[in-house]
């Protein structure tokens, strides 16, 4: 009798990490959570072609928000195993290639401050008065040098962004670890947030931080179902209603993200888990 | 489409208005036109009296662009246009790179018998940076129920995978044309598809590198208009955490039959035998017979299942096969010094991986990752991932670049701060890795056993199995040449040897830690050990003293930082000491032992700045080869690369 088959160790293997795994847990701070298959915008949006763009890349599932003292880490999670088909560490990235996630945080909750329109290249989206948003983490697969030299095209805005000390993947999770102190002093639970997903485009149009554009056809490298003008908004999926997952957030979603060219605008909802 | 471009191209087409030139109606049709375009500038510098742009260009023929010292700019447009409401079309013009900053007038004529001369019209298309057709596509988004696309024209092959049919490298990455299409169906579009026919590269996809040409047995009558590969890869995902997919590939190369009376050569132009008699079944038709050259197939079966969140198996399964003519193809491991990139026979082999990964299942920031591996020795993906690929999880032998299933490996038209592939065929054994991330703390620890489905005794190296010529010893990546004149080590594509009984153990660990308070600085180190051990001849005189022990250490640290915005540099040091017994010679000589001390040392840096990318690497490398029956050898090379690269 073989003592080592492949069948056995693969047994034993599956015995040991089954209970090791329910010991896991997190201690999240804050948690979202987004309905699968509701990665086209307002309802209309397609991939791009190109095989790259795997189903459920852009398709958020949870935003976890993890308070480590003087750190505080993001993790957004998405509907495929996040792979790196252009190999990233070639020019100086991060292990992932295609996602590109904005994290917006409102950490005041009050009329007149903040910002209430995107970092450029998310088109046509705004914030209402009270939301308007004061930080946005950006976890992109560029390196720092490449995002921080990007971040020139924010105008204004630059000094709202926040570039993590680190960003990986691990699994089809995007992990960010950002210094507590570049987000300010508010606590966690008092936050407003969203993120608004995007593709990594590393090659941008000149006006573009890094992200790939939604044009009215898809292409090989272009979202498809939007418009070729400038009234729509580049997001691909972003957390709705009360961002717990149910299925009644698809409609949310879509109503949020509703545009019409001259005369509407998508709106981009805070979600205040702590309030 | 973004506000500036079109904002621009609406001043052009107002300009054109004004001008009369462009009609009104044109206007609606220039805004949904893209236009990329992108100025790449490279300077390359060594201490030596080659000249070039390229630290290792073709590996066979001159190519007038390999050297160590020169500067040379290469431009490119990519063009996207939306035809209609379900067409879109593209295409990649660049000038072919290689012309140096000092070719102030070289026209692309090899006037003068090719000869470098004064006259400008000397160094040929190479030196004369012509603008080149590279990638045009048109591509039907047809959104009809089964069909989502059919593209006629250029693909990187990237819905296929490296086993079969691989994305092609960077360099050629729309250089590959044929038909394509894809689509959805089944319940919640579970299935996608991906179908192809690819026009066969007349350069690399066959024996000898070729579909034909330049093989002595066709007489200079080959024929490549008509060879084509089929691919097709379906992907079932029933579920999320599920997905099946199944990738294969099918390579024909035909020639000419010159029994055929019609074709061009004829060995019967006239049907009739010596003896004037009529050859029985010869007729002219004016339709020529084609006979096939080489043909191969891969296929690859794998699933990718998720469980309890963190949990990852991914399974593949893969078959290969080729069939030779050996009338139509020359034997290239005979004539050729056993540099071929195929088996001179007819082959089917098996291979298969299996990769459990656990995501941090714990919780505590450690993932834990373990492949098995077993790659049959006569498998190999002829129409492959060359490069930018990599198969296994290991760390693998020589470099990072990766592992590939293939003897067509691509370590050419490369610089010497890339990295290198090396061929896994007929490796069998398994990979442990420990991956620990903790906030800005991240450390893995490998460790690699292999054993070869090679190890034999009496392998026939003369007709059948290439060697590459070369071998034996640990593969030098770093100084590097295509005929071994400096004895770099094993070619990455031996994988056959006469007498092998081969082991191999790899430990690496990688240590990345970074600093926030310390204005982001970064270290990162990486220590790997190679144990090989090769007991080679088994049996017969000498067979004892025959054993190569390769103890290969490598050290490397690496420090970098961002200045400010935009600006990161980086000091990077690394030690090797190869102490390898037995590493060369022969049964009737003997083996020396040797040992090789090389210490690197470089600087880097990157900037972006405007949209403008500009990178700098500087390295020292000191050499010293401490040969028992060869005479000693020391390289000080002090090389450069620095690019400037702007793309809108």
């Amino acid at each position: 009798m073989r003592l080592f088959s492949p069948f056995r160790l693969l047994t034993a293997f599956a015995c040991l990490a089954i209970p090791l795994t329910a010991l896991a847990g997190g201690d999240a701070t804050l948690t979202l959570t987004d309905p699968a298959g509701d990665d086209n915008g307002p309802g209309t949006y397609k991939y791009p072609t190109a095989p790259v763009y795997t189903k459920g890349s852009f398709d958020l599932r949870k935003l976890e928000i993890i308070d480590k003292g003087d750190k505080v880490e993001f993790r957004v999670t998405v509907g495929a195993h996040i792979e790196d088909p252009w190999n990233s560490k070639d020019w100086d990235g991060n292990g992932f290639s295609v996602q590109f996630a904005q994290i917006y945080i409102d950490t005041d909750h009050e009329a007149g401050k903040g910002f209430t329109g995107p970092l450029p290249g998310l088109g046509s989206l705004k914030w209402a008065d009270d939301e308007a948003w004061d930080k946005v983490v950006l976890v992109s697969p560029q390196g720092r040098a490449k995002l921080s030299s990007e971040t020139r095209k924010a105008g204004a805005m630059k000094s709202a962004i926040v570039i993590p000390t680190v960003t990986r993947a691990q699994g089809s999770t995007l992990i960010a670890t950002v210094k507590k102190a570049d987000l300010g002093s508010t606590p966690l639970n008092k936050w407003g947030v969203n993120v608004a997903m995007q593709s990594n485009e590393g090659f941008p149009l000149s006006s573009d931080l890094l992200t790939r554009p939604v044009n009215e056809t898809g292409g090989e490298h272009r979202f498809g179902g939007g418009s070729d003008g400038d009234c729509d908004p580049q997001v691909i999926d972003i957390f709705a209603g009360k961002a717990k997952g149910d299925a009644a957030e698809v409609a949310d979603q879509h109503k949020a993200l509703a545009y019409k060219c001259g005369s509407q605008v998508a709106h981009m909802p805070m979600i205040y888990p702590g309030q | 489409m973004a506000n500036h471009l079109r904002d621009r191209l609406r001043a052009v087409a107002l300009l054109c208005l004004a001008s009369g030139v462009l009609a009104a109606p044109a206007w609606a049709d220039l805004t949904k036109f893209e236009i990329d375009g992108r100025i790449y500038t490279k300077h390359l510098y060594q201490n030596d009296d080659s000249q070039g742009l390229l630290s290792l260009g073709n590996p066979f023929w001159p190519d007038k662009v390999s050297g160590h010292n020169g500067v040379g700019s290469e431009f490119e447009l990519t063009f996207r246009g939306k035809v209609s409401d379900y067409v879109e079309a593209g295409a990649r013009v660049a000038s072919r790179f290689g012309q140096r900053w000092q070719d102030w007038w070289e026209s692309g004529a090899s006037d003068f018998g090719g000869q470098e001369n004064t006259s400008g019209d000397s160094a040929g298309m190479n030196r004369a940076a012509y603008m080149q057709l590279r990638g045009s596509y048109v591509q039907l988004n047809l959104r009809m129920p089964g069909v989502d696309w059919v593209r006629i024209g250029s693909s990187d092959f990237g819905m296929f995978n490296p086993w079969t049919i691989g994305k092609v490298r960077y360099i050629d990455r729309d250089n590959g044309r044929g038909y394509f299409a894809s689509g959805h169906f089944g319940k919640d579009d579970q299935f996608q598809y991906h179908v192809g026919i690819i026009a066969m590269p007349k350069l690399f996809v066959g024996p000898g590198w070729s579909t034909g040409l330049g093989d002595p047995n066709l007489g200079g009558n080959a024929f490549w208009s008509r060879d084509w590969a089929y691919a097709a890869s379906v992907r079932w995902q029933p579920q999320d955490e599920t997905i099946v997919r199944w990738v294969a590939d099918y390579t024909q190369d035909l020639e000419v039959d010159k029994a055929d009376p019609d074709a061009v050569g004829s060995t019967n132009p006239t049907c009739l035998d010596q003896l004037g008699n009529p050859i029985p079944g010869c007729v002219i038709d004016h339709a020529v017979d084609m006979l096939s050259r080489y043909s191969s197939w891969n296929s690859t079966l794998d699933i990718d299942h998720t469980f309890l969140d963190v949990w990852r198996v991914q399974g593949l399964l893969a078959l290969s096969g080729q069939r030779i003519d050996q009338t139509l193809t020359a034997n290239g491991v005979a004539l050729n010094q056993g540099v071929f990139p195929i088996v001179y026979k007819d082959t089917d082999a098996f291979a298969g991986t299996l990769r459990i990964t656990g995501n941090d299942p714990w919780g505590i920031g450690l993932t834990l990752q373990g492949e098995y591996f077993n790659i049959g020795q006569d498998y190999n993906a002829i129409f492959g991932a060359r490069r930018e690929a990599d198969v296994l999880l290991t760390d693998g032998l020589v470099g990072n670049g990766g592992q590939l299933p293939t003897m067509n490996l691509a370590n050419e038209f490369i610089d010497f701060d890339d990295e290198w592939v090396e061929s896994c065929i007929g490796w069998h054994g398994g990979t442990g890795l420990a991956t620990w991330e903790k906030d800005e703390t991240r450390l893995r620890a490998e460790y690699t056993f292999i054993t070869y489905n090679q190890n034999t005794q009496g392998r026939d190296i003369d007709k059948v199995y290439p060697t590459f010529l070369f071998s034996e010893g640990f593969t030098d990546t770093a100084v590097y040449d295509y005929a071994n004149t400096l004895d770099r080590g094993r070619d990455p594509r031996s994988v056959f040897k006469r007498d092998q009984d081969r082991h191999t153990q790899i430990a690496m660990t990688n240590l990345r830690q970074r600093w926030p308070e310390a204005h982001g600085l970064e270290l990162d180190a990486k220590f790997k050990y190679v144990s090989d051990v090769d007991y080679r001849r088994l049996n017969g005189p000498g067979a004892l003293n025959d054993d190569y022990y390769g103890n290969i250490f490598i050290a490397r640290a690496k420090l970098s930082m961002p200045l400010w915005d935009g600006i990161k540099v980086g000091v990077l040091g690394q030690i090797d000491h190869w102490d390898e017994q037995h590493r060369t010679g022969t049964p009737e000589l003997g083996y020396g032992n040797d040992v090789t001390d090389k210490q690197t040392a470089a600087f880097q840096t990157q900037i972006y700045w405007q949209g403008v990318k500009i990178s700098y690497y500087l390295e020292y490398i000191h050499k010293f080869q401490d040969r028992e029956r060869q005479p000693d050898q020391l390289w000080n090379i002090i090389r450069s690369k620095a690019t400037i690269e702007a793309a809108w």
